[in-house]
């Protein structure tokens, strides 16, 4: 069967999240269709609900997913595959669905195994899943957390705002797992370098992964120097208790609590010590939220000379291996140079578009100019981040130069009536 | 009823983990006298103030009041994890005898960075694996963490509260050291923190008293000269109680004890780059201090006064090791008299070291710590700032004393003005720059009395600060380059200082200094403009970068975070 002439790159407007559409069309035969991730955190007024996106998909794909692609564990990548929403995804029988390999179940452990330092404990790839586990757990008790620290007035706003957002991300998305693990006549778990078996599935295309990097190839995503963050995620989450869901966790000495007013000499340091503690909730679930994004699919799609690509929520820990590290980190510079269609990473935040691969794109010039980059950016403003600490997502300056250098496709600028966008592209 | 004088309290000797070898391995306890003073429920005194407010349960809990007279007993294991009066009283008691350290070291009082009296401290203060000094909340905070039944409190571990006092004293003295500078600067905060804390825990004679009798090899009071090795020190007691130490287990903290003895000496440790992130920088400070400790403790047991048997008292091993370590803590913390204002190096700190502690110990052969301390920092990497020989700041030359006319020696060790005045009428003297912000940031008389001959000595620290505010188009006059993909606008603070050190006479003794670039002195020159680039490189210039250290991601970091890449962050 020949190679694809013409793809089309459809994204969906989800509000905060991610969902793409890739059609291959070939000459005389049916069309492939993959779908790269489907969920949202956040709804905007544009947006239509998961549900009724998941059937504009059914449409759109004639009934048919050839392959799903869940870049990484995150809720506005994979929440669409739960519920209502992931039905109508499941009823499109994709024949291959592939995540990172740090999804694979065959190394997650049990989630409920006690802390301790059992002599079998959990090692290497193994320990990464089960801290990962562990922070979801982390995640929950923060979410469980959230009304009491929604009503405190020492808490900042900003902070409460972040860790509410943050909170929810990071939350485990059991239905959306499940499904997708289900869903697929064939799952592949997938790092640095393995190869797609898509010959059959999307004739003339061909699939490079870039990341995430396995453990061995690169120390810097597992955040490990030693045995201790291990020790951190498991006793975090011993935190996370789900009887005390409630949010109500216990009083250290009941029979020694103050019962009428604080003293007056306490007032002043009170409300100081309620802001740490919400300062450090939050340090401590940015952590978390990095450390999913960096096992996130990186995929650099191929049809002949024309490459696109998807880097999922990759953020520069994750990208430098197929950078700066890999033994052909040069020759994959040289790839990535030549990519058409850029899929921004991270909804547009400051730290997932490594600049060294921003400056490499041969296709950045001026509008109007022949070939012109396209990328496609999903997200949505005034969510995430502040301004003024230079955290905002999508980050003003990227954005900017992003306008500057290449055809922007944004899913702010789309209305209810029409929520997707196209990029064409001949092949 | 006669004035009392101090008040014995009783304190956790390590912490939950380290118990006695006898009385059915209860947790070990130390009784310390703390400076007598009029306590009110918290404890409060005037120097802290305990304030047990839970804020993730919402908590308060009653203020603990301390009896005028001690208990006669250690307090059961039940009342060590069960009564928050304790936890009070254990805290108060570790952040007072911390700063009866410095005071004693220092010859003075020393004061807080932040304008109150009294730091606040929770022992309880939330559910979080953290504890931090925070300058703006003038606070220790200590979290908690665990399911109920299997708590660890972190304000029950002795080297975490003297770790957190030390920020704060530190900050105290010099408030600079906390401002983003170099590798160095950002990491000396917690390796000098560490390192205040394990001389603490080995100045008390319970501590050592277990460590000595880890493997029971003592008999009838005494153990065998082949049982006392640095080597064996080092790998068999100091891991042995690095194992036993809560801190190890519970990932909420980096077990300082074991990274110092595990760091294996290496010249090029502090270029590889995981020894560029402050958090892991500053160990090797730590392990090269540890190793100049034990040496010096292993030479005290072997010097010529000791018989020449094959076996050796306890009780002089142990005596000897309290001895070494409460020493080498005193020369420490004497050190940061001698250390310039703003850009400490670790290089700095060494000639600090040795110089404070050549004016009143002129005689080091009963420990050997100052040629000790110079072999195991060069055996790291780290050589004295001073180009001098012997490592020590090299006194000014006779012509470059100070002009003084005009100035009252007086008022000189006490009104800034006055220390400004002679600052103002030698500033070419003392390279300032003229045009630059200039304040006497502080200053300090002080009197040490010499273990030598008893004797008192007097000197005047005064630390005098210079700052520019500058864009990076500006750069140039200063023989700085603006680092690639610096923009013309970026706003830059340039700082420079020095520390005066005056004799009895106020004469000055030494100035200490890391100076404004200024082209006329190369070496200035190259010193400002590494830390430009190593800054730019940290992202300290990007959007939002915050200015100061934080201490509670410095301890957050050191348990689990990777390094992050800047320069590829838009």
């Amino acid at each position: 069967m020949a190679s694809p002439t013409h793809v089309r790159v459809r994204s969906y407007n989800v509000g905060f999240g991610d969902c793409f559409l890739l059609t291959f069309m070939y000459a005389g035969e049916k069309e492939r269709n993959v779908l790269i991730d489907f969920g949202s955190t956040k709804a905007s007024r544009s947006s239509p609900d998961l549900p009724t996106i998941a059937r504009l998909i059914h449409d759109h794909s004639g009934g048919k997913l050839d392959m799903v692609v869940a870049t990484h564990r995150h809720a506005d990548h994979i929440n669409g595959f739960g519920g209502a929403s992931g039905k109508t995804i499941k009823a499109l029988k994709p024949d291959l669905v592939v995540q990172p390999w740090t999804e694979d179940p065959k190394l997650a452990p049990d989630a409920q195994a006690p802390a301790g330092r059992a002599a079998d404990a959990p090692t290497g790839s193994h320990a990464l899943v089960a801290r990962l586990g562990n922070m979801q757990a982390v995640a929950a008790a923060v979410v469980a957390q959230l009304p009491a620290l929604e009503a405190s007035p020492s808490v900042r706003k900003t902070v409460r705002e972040q860790l509410a957002f943050l909170g929810e991300t990071n939350l485990a998305n059991a239905d959306a797992v499940r499904n997708l693990m289900t869903m697929g006549k064939k799952n592949l778990y997938a790092s640095f370098g393995t190869e797609l078996p898509v010959d059959d599935l999307l004739p003339g295309v061909k699939i490079d992964v870039l990341g995430p990097p396995t453990l061995e190839e690169s120390a810097k995503i597992q955040t490990q120097r030693s045995s201790d963050p291990d020790e951190f995620w498991q006793l975090a989450a011993t935190r996370a208790d789900p009887t005390r869901a409630d949010g109500a966790p216990d009083v250290l000495f009941p029979a020694a609590a103050v019962t009428g007013p604080v003293p007056q000499e306490a007032r002043w340091v009170i409300p100081e010590i309620e802001r740490m503690r919400s300062e450090e909730i939050l340090a401590i679930v940015r952590i978390l939220d990095s450390v999913l994004n960096n096992t996130s699919l990186i995929l650099l799609f191929e049809v002949g000379e024309t490459r696109m690509l998807f880097p999922g929520d990759a953020q520069i820990e994750n990208w430098s291996y197929a950078l700066f590290t890999a033994p052909d980190c040069d020759e994959i510079r040289k790839r990535l140079a030549t990519a058409r269609f850029y899929k921004v990473g991270h909804h547009g935040s400051r730290n997932a578009t490594p600049k060294t691969l921003w400056k490499g794109f041969e296709h950045v010039g001026p509008e109007g100019g022949p070939g012109r980059l396209e990328t496609m950016l999903s997200t949505l403003a005034g969510k995430h981040g502040s301004v003024a600490r230079g955290t905002e997502v999508p980050r003003r300056v990227l954005v900017e130069a992003l306008k500057a250098g290449s055809n922007l496709h944004d899913t702010e600028d789309l209305r209810k009536a029409h929520p997707w966008a196209d990029v064409d592209l001949d092949l | 009823m006669p004035e009392l004088r101090t008040r014995p309290m009783y304190i956790l000797a390590q912490d939950c983990g380290v118990r006695t070898r006898t009385r059915g391995r209860s947790i070990l306890t130390a009784r310390v006298p703390i400076a007598w003073e009029n306590l009110f429920g918290g404890p409060t005194g005037h120097r802290v103030q305990v304030v047990d407010y839970d804020a993730t349960t919402d908590t308060m809990y009653d203020p603990a009041l301390t009896p005028r007279r001690a208990p006669r007993r250690p307090p059961a294991d039940s009342q060590i994890l069960g009564d928050p009066t304790f936890h009070a009283q254990n805290v108060y008691a570790l952040v007072m005898a911390t700063i009866a350290r410095f005071e004693y070291a220092l010859g003075r009082r020393v004061s807080w960075c932040f304008r109150g009296h009294q730091l606040k401290v929770a022992p309880h203060a939330f559910e979080q694996m953290n504890a931090f000094y925070s300058r703006e909340a003038e606070s220790l905070v200590f979290g908690y963490y665990g399911a109920p039944g299997d708590r660890h409190f972190m304000c029950l571990s002795h080297d975490i509260v003297v770790h957190e006092t030390t920020h704060a004293l530190l900050d105290g003295l010099r408030s600079r050291f906390m401002a983003p500078s170099s590798a160095d600067q950002a990491a000396f905060h917690e390796g000098f923190a560490d390192i205040v804390a394990l001389l603490s825990v080995f100045a008390l004679g319970e501590v050592m008293d277990v460590l000595v009798d880890r493997n029971r090899r003592a008999e009838g009071g005494l153990i065998a000269r082949s049982a006392v090795t640095a080597e064996e020190i080092m790998n068999s007691w100091l891991l042995g109680l690095a194992d036993d130490m809560e801190s190890e287990t519970e990932g909420a903290r980096v077990n300082a004890l074991r990274r110092s003895v595990t760091l294996e000496p290496d010249p090029n440790v502090l270029k590889h780059v995981e020894f560029q992130e402050p958090h892991r920088r500053g160990e090797v400070l730590v392990a090269a201090t540890m190793r100049a400790f034990v040496d010096a403790w292993v030479r005290r047991l072997d010097s010529p006064e000791g018989a020449r048997t094959d076996r050796i008292e306890v009780r002089r091993v142990v005596e000897e090791g309290m001895d070494v370590a409460a020493t080498l803590l005193t020369m420490a913390i004497r050190a940061l008299d001698y250390t310039p204002p703003v850009h400490l190096t670790f290089g700095d700190f060494l000639s600090a070291l040795l110089t404070a502690d050549t004016q009143i110990r002129a005689d080091d052969s009963r420990y050997g710590l100052r040629k000790g301390l110079l072999d195991w920092f060069s055996r790291y990497g780290i050589a004295p700032a001073s180009e001098a020989a012997d490592g020590l700041w090299e006194a000014p030359a006779g012509n470059s004393q100070l002009v003084n006319e005009g100035v009252r020696f007086g008022s000189l060790q006490t009104d800034a003005v006055e220390m400004f005045r002679l600052v103002w009428a030698n500033s070419e003297k003392l390279n300032l720059n003229p045009t630059a912000y200039t304040r006497i940031a502080s200053l300090r008389p002080c009197i040490r009395t010499s273990p030598d001959d008893g004797l008192p000595l007097r000197e005047t620290v005064a630390e005098c600060l210079q700052y520019v505010q500058i864009y990076a188009s500006e750069l140039e006059p200063f023989g700085l380059t603006k680092p690639e993909g610096m923009a013309d606008d970026t706003e830059i603070a340039l700082e420079g200082g020095s520390t005066l050190i005056l004799d009895d006479y106020g004469r000055l003794k030494y100035e200490v200094h890391n100076r404004l670039p200024d082209p006329a002195r190369p070496n200035d020159v190259v010193k400002a403009q590494d830390r430009l680039d190593y800054l730019w490189e940290q992202g300290h210039f990007d959007p939002g970068a915050s200015f100061a250290a934080r201490l509670s991601t410095i301890h957050r970091l050191r348990a689990i975070d990777p390094p992050v890449r800047s320069s590829e962050a838009w």
